[in-house]
C-alpha cells in the first residue's frame, strides 16, 4: 500500500465518522420540537434535569428510530456487497434482486393474515424470523435460476418478476385483510424506519453487529471471488460452503432491516459504489467497514429528509433513497464506462 | 524423476460422459506442454479437469503422486495456478491489487500481506515486465497486459505447476510472443511447468516442448514437436479445407482456383509474392520448372493447379521442359517471375524464348534492361511491370 492509499483510506474513514457523528446528532436534534446538542447530552448525564416531554421524545422516539436508521444502512449496504461479490455484478442488491420483496410477503403473511386469524400481536424476533423465511425463499429461487442462465441481465429479470409476484400476493393480502391494519402496513411496505421500538432495535443490533463482522472476517474470500469462482477456487477457497456463507449473512442482514423497516431500495447499491469509487479499491477489507460507516450516513441522511423535508407529512424513506441512490447510480455508471472505453 | 503431474486412463467430461478418454500425460519439472487442437475437441475440457475444477469422468489426476482429489484446496492451490479465458473484470482494482490476491493461499485470516509477500509480488511484475502498471487500475489495461498481469497473479501462488487456457487468444503478436517467452522463461529459470492450449499453431511448435494433438475424442499422438507434427498432420488435425497449411513455414497458403489462366515460372522465391496475388485475384495458375527444394516450390503446390518440379539440386531434364512447355502453351498469360539464371534452371529461360520465338506475349517483372540482355530482339513482345498491381492493370487491359 503506497503512502498516497493510506492517507487516502485515513482520511475518508475520518470523514465518514464525523459524517455518522453529525447525522446522529441531526437526527435527534432536528424536528417538529427542536432539542438542543446539550440537552441532548443532558439526558445521558443528568436525565433527571431535561424536559420531561423532550426526554420521552428523545428516548422512546428519536433514538431508537436514529439508531435503527444507521443499522439498516450498514446492513443493507453489507448486504448488497455480498450479493455483487456473489453473482460477480455491481448492479445487484437486496431490493433489486426480489429479496426484500419475499421478506414482505412473508411479513404480509404474518401481520395481516395473522390478524384474519385472531392473532393479536407477533413478537419482534416471529417477525424477523418470517422476513428471513421469505428473504431465503426468493434468494433460493434467483440462485438456482443463476445455475440455469448465465446472463446476468436474465437473471435481474427473474429476480424482478419474483420481486413482482411477491408484491403481488402482498397486495391480494391487503385487500382481504383487516382494514385497520392495512394503512399502518402500505405505509411500512414502503420502508420506513418510524415506529421503531426498544425491542425492534435490541433484535436489530443483536442480528446486525455479528453478522456485520461476520461479513467483514469474510474479506479476504471475498476478495479472491472478485476474479470468479474459478479462480477463487484455484486460490484455495472451498466454494461450495461459501456460497452458502454469503447468501446466508446477505439473507439475514436483508431481512433484518426489511423485518422492522420494510423494504428500502438502493442502499445496497448505491453506497458500495460509491465507496468503491471513493476509495479507488474493491479491497473488501476496506470497502466492508467503510460501507457500513456510509451506508449508516446515507440511511440516516434518508430518514432525516423523510421526516423534514415534508414534514409534518413524512415522505415514504423508499422514495428518498431511490431519489437520491438511482442518480448516483447512473453517474457511476456513466463515468465508469466512459473510462473503460 | 516424478513427474509434477500425471494422469493414467484419464477420461474428462461433463455430467458423466466422457469427452476425451484415455488422457495419458506425464508433466515433469520445467517442461512447456501444449494442446492443439480444433475448436471444441476438449481441450479446454482437459485443462479444467486437470486443475480440479472439474472430476475426472473416470481415472485420477495425480499431483507429485498424490490424487487431486484427496488435497486439500489450499494445497492445490500452492501447488498449481491458472490463467482461465474468462474475461476477469473486477471494478476499481489496481494491477498490485489483482496481483496480491494470488497471495489468498499464503496469508493469514484477513489476508495481510507481509515483507516477503510484498518481495514475492514485485518480482513477479518483474518477470512478466508488468512493473510499469503496478498502480494502475486492472480495467484500463490493453489485453496484452492484462494477460501478463493475470501470469504474474498466477506466479506469485509459487505454483510448481501454471495451467493456461488459450493464454494468446486476443492478443497482438507482439504480446503473443511476450506471453510465450514469459512461459520459457518460468519453465528454464524456475522450473515451473506450463500446460496450456494455444491456437497459435506456429507458436506452438516453436515455444513448447511437447505437444498433445487432441482430436475426435482422444490425445491422437504427443511428444516434442518435430517428432509429431510431421507433414500433413496438421491439415488433418483441424480438418482445414481450401488452404494448405505447411508445417515447414508455419502458415498456410490458400488454396487457388482450378484451371491454367497464367502460367507463373519461378525459382529462388521470386514466384511466391505472385502465386499469392494472382490466385487471389482468382486467376487459376499453373507453374514450372520448380526445384522441389524452393521455397516457391512449397507454395506453388498448395496455390497452382498443376506445378512441374525438379528434383533438388538436378538440372531440369527434358522430359519435365516438354511438360512445362504444354502448361505454358495452354495458359492464357505467360508471366515471368525475374527468376535469376544459372545453369541447374536454364531450360525456364528457354521456354521463355520458346515461346517468344512462337509469338506469345510474355509478362515479366524484369527490367527492361534486363529483358533486353536475356530476350534479345524479341524482347519487344515482354510487357515489363513494377508491381503487382501494375500487372494486374495489364492483365486487365490484354483481355
Amino acid at each position: 500500500m503506497t503512502h498516497k492509499t493510506t492517507l487516502r483510506y485515513s482520511l475518508l474513514f475520518t470523514i465518514g465518522l464525523l459524517a455518522l457523528l453529525a447525522i446522529f446528532l441531526l437526527n435527534i436534534s432536528l424536528g417538529s420540537v427542536q432539542i438542543t446538542l446539550p440537552e441532548i447530552l443532558q439526558c445521558f448525564t443528568e436525565p433527571e434535569l431535561v424536559n420531561r416531554s423532550h426526554y420521552s421524545i428523545i428516548l422512546n422516539i428519536r433514538l431508537p428510530r436514529t439508531l435503527a436508521a444507521l443499522a439498516g444502512g450498514a446492513a443493507l449496504a453489507t448486504s448488497g456487497i455480498l450479493l455483487q461479490v456473489f453473482f460477480g455484478n455491481p448492479i445487484v442488491e437486496p431490493y433489486i434482486l426480489g429479496i426484500s420483496s419475499g421478506s414482505t410477503l412473508v411479513l404480509a403473511l404474518i401481520i395481516l393474515g395473522g390478524y384474519t386469524f385472531g392473532m393479536k400481536t407477533m413478537t419482534s424476533m416471529g417477525l424477523f424470523v418470517g422476513a428471513f423465511l421469505g428473504a431465503m425463499l426468493v434468494m433460493v429461487i434467483v440462485i438456482f435460476a443463476s445455475q440455469k442462465v448465465k446472463s446476468i441481465t436474465t437473471l435481474l429479470i427473474i429476480g424482478m418478476m419474483v420481486g413482482y409476484v411477491c408484491s403481488a400476493g402482498t397486495s391480494v393480502l391487503t385487500v382481504i385483510a383487516d382494514r385497520e391494519k392495512i394503512a399502518a402496513f402500505s405505509i411500512w411496505t414502503m420502508g420506513s424506519f418510524a415506529g421503531f421500538t426498544w425491542s425492534h432495535v435490541k433484535i436489530l443490533y443483536l442480528v446486525t453487529i455479528p453478522f456485520l463482522f461476520l461479513a467483514f472476517l469474510m474479506s479476504k474470500p471475498l476478495n479472491a471471488m472478485l476474479l470468479g469462482e474459478k479462480y477463487a477456487q484455484s486460490m484455495g477457497i472451498s466454494i461450495r460452503p461459501f456460497r452458502f456463507l454469503m447468501v446466508l449473512v446477505s439473507s439475514v442482514l436483508t431481512a433484518v432491516v426489511t423485518a422492522f423497516a420494510g423494504s428500502i431500495s438502493f442502499v445496497g447499491l448505491a453506497v458500495p459504489h460509491i465507496v468503491r469509487c471513493l476509495f479507488k479499491t474493491s479491497d473488501n477489507r476496506i470497502v466492508i467497514p467503510a460501507s457500513c460507516i456510509y451506508g449508516a450516513v446515507m440511511a440516516g441522511l434518508c430518514d432525516m429528509g423523510a421526516r423534514l423535508l415534508m414534514s409534518p407529512t413524512e415522505l415514504p424513506l423508499g422514495a428518498m433513497t431511490s431519489l437520491i441512490g438511482a442518480p448516483i447510480v447512473v453517474y457511476l455508471l456513466v463515468k465508469q464506462k466512459r473510462g473503460e472505453m | 524423476m516424478e513427474p509434477i503431474i500425471r494422469t493414467e486412463n484419464l477420461d474428462v467430461g461433463y455430467h458423466n460422459r466422457a469427452v476425451i478418454s484415455d488422457v495419458e500425460l506425464r508433466a515433469m519439472r520445467g517442461q512447456v506442454i501444449c494442446l492443439l487442437g480444433p475448436n471444441g475437441a476438449g481441450k479446454s475440457t482437459i485443462l479444467r479437469t486437470l486443475s480440479g475444477l472439474l472430476a475426472p469422468v473416470s481415472g485420477a489426476v495425480q499431483v507429485e503422486g498424490i490424487d487431486l482429489k484427496k488435497m486439500k484446496k489450499k494445497d492445490i492451490a500452492r501447488k498449481m495456478s491458472l490463467v482461465l479465458t474468462d474475461q476477469v473484470a473486477p471494478s476499481m482494482t489496481t494491477v498490485y491489487e489483482l496481483i496480491a490476491m494470488g497471495r489468498t493461499p499464503y496469508t493469514n485470516f484477513l489476508g495481510k500481506l507481509t515483507p516477503e509477500d510484498q518481495k514475492i509480488i514485485d518480482e513477479s511484475l518483474e518477470t512478466v515486465g508488468a512493473s510499469a502498471f503496478r498502480e494502475r487500475f486492472f480495467s484500463e489495461l490493453s489485453d496484452g497486459e492484462k494477460q501478463k498481469v493475470m501470469i504474474a497473479r498466477a506466479l506469485v501462488q509459487e505454483p510448481e505447476l501454471i495451467i493456461l487456457d488459450e493464454p494468446t487468444s486476443h492478443l497482438d503478436i507482439k504480446h503473443k510472443v511476450e506471453v510465450v517467452r514469459v512461459l520459457q522463461k518460468l519453465a528454464n529459470e524456475k522450473g515451473i511447468t506450463c500446460i496450456l492450449s494455444l491456437h497459435d499453431i506456429d507458436l506452438a511448435l516453436k515455444g513448447c516442448q511437447i505437444v498433445l494433438l487432441v482430436h475426435n475424442g482422444k490425445i491422437v499422438s504427443q511428444g516434442t514437436p518435430e517428432d509429431v507434427v510431421r507433414d500433413g498432420v496438421i491439415q488433418q488435425l483441424y480438418e482445414i479445407r481450401g488452404a494448405q497449411y505447411s508445417e515447414l513455414f508455419g502458415a498456410i497458403e490458400l488454396k487457388g482456383r482450378e484451371g491454367n489462366d497464367i502460367f507463373v515460372t519461378g525459382g529462388n522465391s521470386s514466384g511466391i509474392r505472385l502465386y499469392r496475388a494472382l490466385s487471389r485475384k482468382g486467376y487459376g495458375l499453373t507453374s514450372g520448372i520448380l526445384h522441389e527444394n524452393d521455397a516457391d516450390y512449397q507454395v506453388a503446390k498448395s496455390i497452382c493447379g498443376e506445378v512441374v518440379s525438379e528434383k533438388p539440386f538436378e538440372r531440369i531434364c527434358p522430359e519435365n521442359a516438354r511438360r512445362a512447355k504444354v502448361l505454358m502453351q495452354k495458359a492464357r498469360y505467360i508471366v515471368d517471375s525475374g527468376f535469376p539464371v544459372g545453369t541447374e534452371n536454364r531450360e525456364n529461360l528457354t521456354l521463355l524464348q520458346e515461346a517468344l520465338a512462337a509469338g506469345r506475349q510474355i509478362w515479366s517483372v524484369r527490367s527492361r534492361e534486363e529483358c533486353e540482355a536475356l530476350y534479345g530482339n524479341k524482347a519487344e513482345n515482354v510487357c515489363t511491370v513494377s508491381s503487382v498491381t501494375e500487372l494486374f492493370e495489364k492483365l486487365e487491359t490484354a483481355g
